[in-house]
């Protein structure tokens, strides 16, 4: 089941195609990652699925239903990337504020606001104001509003920035649980290590296309050169074989691309028959970074304007 | 609906409570009453009082006659000097005289006058001059009196003079002065209102836009209700504040009504605010002033509100971008003063009837009374034409603070901004 179905949505502005034919699907419960160089047009995709923006084109669907802003809103949570509070308010009407903005009533938002206050051990912030706090202290906060309404669907973009590990990973593992217990989170970054760590699929944009859809192992997989590296007790001093290519060596350790045809066993038997002793024998599956990199590689990294025709 | 409720309480709310307008709230009226009473203080203080030596040559300058004027009038006192003359022109200073004049043996009292010298070692203003200058023409005119044998009974019917009043046919309680007075204080008062609140939505709108809360909130709400939000919140703040002046002056009206004696200031006061109740139609005054108050804050602070929506941390773009709203603002207290001078001249009714200037203008008119200066027609031509100003502003206003709130980067042109405006 898709929480959330875009079907060829398009955004165009006086000098951009911010989002230029994007269609996806996300399944509820999972943690889906969002990547993009900067100007990918993620922030213009983000402000229509969460009703900022209307779209020019195509249809966004929530629960397999048309998006309604007007009532949507509800189950929808989002923080955007530059964090947003009035500095002169107390915290807690703040939140106060925000939740019932989101259609909570008063009192049940006093509620949740309390249990996550007391979750995130932030009881003593009630009467100070934002302006008292420390940039990860308000990150904090932003991440309760964002998810005090209890939203089916929520949009982080850049969750972790200005956070020290320790408040990271409380925010992290609140983002596992939210997950477990049926939340949809739409993650966007550009932090590779971090999409690996706790997406299961991604997707990713470039000049408002989305060039990559899959899980977060699919992707490797698509993507692998077919490399390996093997540690053996002592390096051979030559090695020719038809199975494979030398890429590169490092102390005992081989770097090596198993040509066309050739299968793993291959390589290891020829290491055995050669009487080498094998310590470990792995895969090597390129990082989200590198596709990263590679595919959004010879794109100018600042996004040109471009004349746009209807 | 219920969104925006919500925001108004909160705009409203964390206003009300600030220190700020509290504070703003109770001094301005103190201020006000400091300034009347102060300057009033200050000008007693300073009355000018002169004591002037007086040789008569003529002997038509008695003791009697100085004595009389003396009496009605304790200040600037004039003494006549009739022994040791000269030793008293060297050393009048010393005896505490600032100044003495002579009237010379051949003063006619048929004839003509020259101006008299007034020796003195200091140089005084006109101010101090004419209050010496009323005592002697009052003795001048007794001596003339008696000269021509005119007695206390024929001096009364030489006093009486033609007093003119202008009096409205349609409107017998009408009083120019009090209208006068009324008008400029109710322009006045719109122009600061407007002005000061007006800049208080421009900034409010910067602060949510630059601290990025608008984004934020316009993935609850819909920025037209963020908007509206804040320009009804606002209004309201400013209309407390104008009802707890008139709940001020409604006390001071009571007290002072009911004390009485307190004297002096207060009661010139209690009589002044009674006469503008008996001359001035005071609930319509106050009901239409909060009519244009609202229209014409919902009118300019729209406009505030697209502009602050567009401007980013810089305040130097907000002065540029809204010197033209601000213009308009100057413009119509400049309209004002010829309106309130001729309430009825074509100027006065067109500039009262075209929305950016009819709240100010209107004002500025109504106390000359509807429907006698203010025909019923024009109020109603005013006040419809305000709406619809309102609503078009509003409408042009949100079209810009739409997208205005989520750009940033490079200021835009008024250009750019109405580009915004008729998009689609």
């Amino acid at each position: 089941m898709n929480i959330l179905e875009l079907q060829n949505l398009k955004k165009y502005f006086a000098t951009q195609k911010a989002v230029d034919d994007i269609s996806l699907q996300i399944p509820k419960g999972s943690i889906f990652g969002l990547l993009g160089p900067n100007g990918a047009g993620k922030t213009t995709l983000i402000r229509m699925i969460t009703g900022i923006f209307y779209p020019d084109a195509g249809q966004i669907l929530l629960n397999g239903k048309k998006f309604d802003p007007e009532n949507d809103v509800r189950n929808i949570g989002y923080m955007p990337e530059e964090r947003g509070l009035y500095k002169k308010m107390k915290i807690g009407e703040q939140a106060l504020y925000l939740a019932q903005l989101k259609g909570l009533s008063r009192t049940e938002a006093m509620k949740k606001i309390q249990d996550w206050f007391v979750r995130f051990d932030m009881q003593s912030w009630w009467n100070k104001k934002v302006e008292d706090l420390s940039k990860g202290m308000g990150q904090k906060l932003q991440f309760v509003i964002t998810v005090l309404h209890e939203p089916e669907l929520i949009i982080l973009d850049e969750p972790f920035s200005g956070l020290d590990p320790v408040n990271a990973n409380l925010i992290k593992d609140e983002i596992y649980r939210l997950a477990q217990n049926g939340t949809t989170i739409i993650f966007s970054t550009h932090r590779m290590e971090q999409v690996e760590e706790i997406c299961n699929q991604i997707v990713l944009v470039n000049k408002g296309k989305k060039i990559l859809d899959g899980t977060v192992e699919s992707v490797k997989q698509d993507f692998k050169e077919n490399l390996f590296s093997i540690q053996l007790e002592e390096i051979p001093t030559t090695i020719v074989n038809p199975f494979f290519e030398l890429v590169g060596t490092h102390k005992n350790e081989l770097i090596v691309k198993i040509n066309q045809g050739h299968k793993a066993n291959d390589v290891i038997s020829h290491f055995i028959n050669q009487g080498s002793s094998i310590i470990s024998f792995k895969e090597i599956l390129p990082s989200l970074n590198d596709i990263f990199i590679k595919l959004v590689e010879g794109t100018p990294s600042a996004r040109q304007f471009q004349k746009v025709e209807d | 609906m219920n969104k925006i409720l919500l925001i108004i309480q909160r705009e409203y709310l964390t206003r009300v409570r600030k220190k700020t307008f509290i504070i703003g709230t109770v001094l301005f009226p103190l201020l006000y009453l400091g300034l009347i009473f102060g300057t009033g203080y200050i000008a007693e203080k300073n009355q000018p009082d002169l004591h002037i030596g007086l040789i008569d040559y003529s002997g038509l300058f008695t003791q009697e006659r100085i004595n009389k004027v003396n009496l009605g009038d304790s200040l600037n006192k004039i003494n006549l000097i009739s022994t040791d003359i000269e030793q008293f022109k060297l050393h009048y200073a010393e005896n505490g005289f600032n100044g003495y004049l002579e009237i010379p043996a051949t003063i006619d009292w048929k004839g003509k006058l020259d101006s008299f010298n007034m020796n003195s070692n200091k140089t005084y203003g006109i101010g101090a001059k004419v209050p010496i200058e009323n005592k002697l023409n009052r003795i001048w005119t007794d001596i003339k009196n008696d000269s021509l044998g005119i007695d206390d009974a024929k001096k009364e019917i030489l006093s009486s003079q033609i007093n003119l009043k202008i009096l409205n046919v349609n409107n017998q309680s009408a009083n120019a002065g009090i209208a006068t007075v009324i008008g400029y204080v109710c322009g006045f008062l719109m122009y600061f209102i407007l002005l000061l609140y007006g800049s208080q939505v421009m900034m409010g709108v910067t602060e949510e836009k630059t601290s990025r809360i608008a984004e934020v909130v316009v993935s609850s709400v819909k920025p037209f209700q963020l908007m509206l939000g804040k320009i009804i919140g606002i209004a309201m703040v400013a209309l407390t504040q104008f009802m707890l002046w008139i709940a001020f002056i409604f006390i001071v009206y009571n007290v002072g009504k009911n004390t009485g004696h307190a004297g002096g200031n207060m009661t010139a006061m209690v009589g002044q605010i009674q006469s503008v109740f008996t001359s001035v139609n005071v609930p319509l005054v106050l009901g239409t002033f909060i009519f244009y108050l609202l229209g014409g804050f919902f009118f300019y602070s729209s406009l505030y509100a697209a502009i602050g929506s567009a401007i980013n941390e810089d305040m130097r773009e907000a002065q540029s971008l809204s010197f033209p709203i601000t213009m308009l603002v100057i413009f119509s207290i400049a309209l004002m003063t010829p309106a309130i001078s001729n309430p009825g001249s074509p100027l006065a009714v067109w500039a009262s009837i075209v929305p950016f200037s009819s709240p100010i203008v209107m004002m500025a008119r109504i106390p000359f009374g509807v429907p006698t200066t203010v025909p019923w027609w024009q109020l109603g031509l005013s006040m419809a034409l305000l709406i619809a100003g309102f609503i078009c502003t509003t409408w042009f206003a949100a079209k810009i603070y739409k997208t205005g709130i989520l750009m940033y980067g490079k200021k835009p042109s008024w250009k750019e901004m109405i580009k915004w405006a008729f998009r689609k």
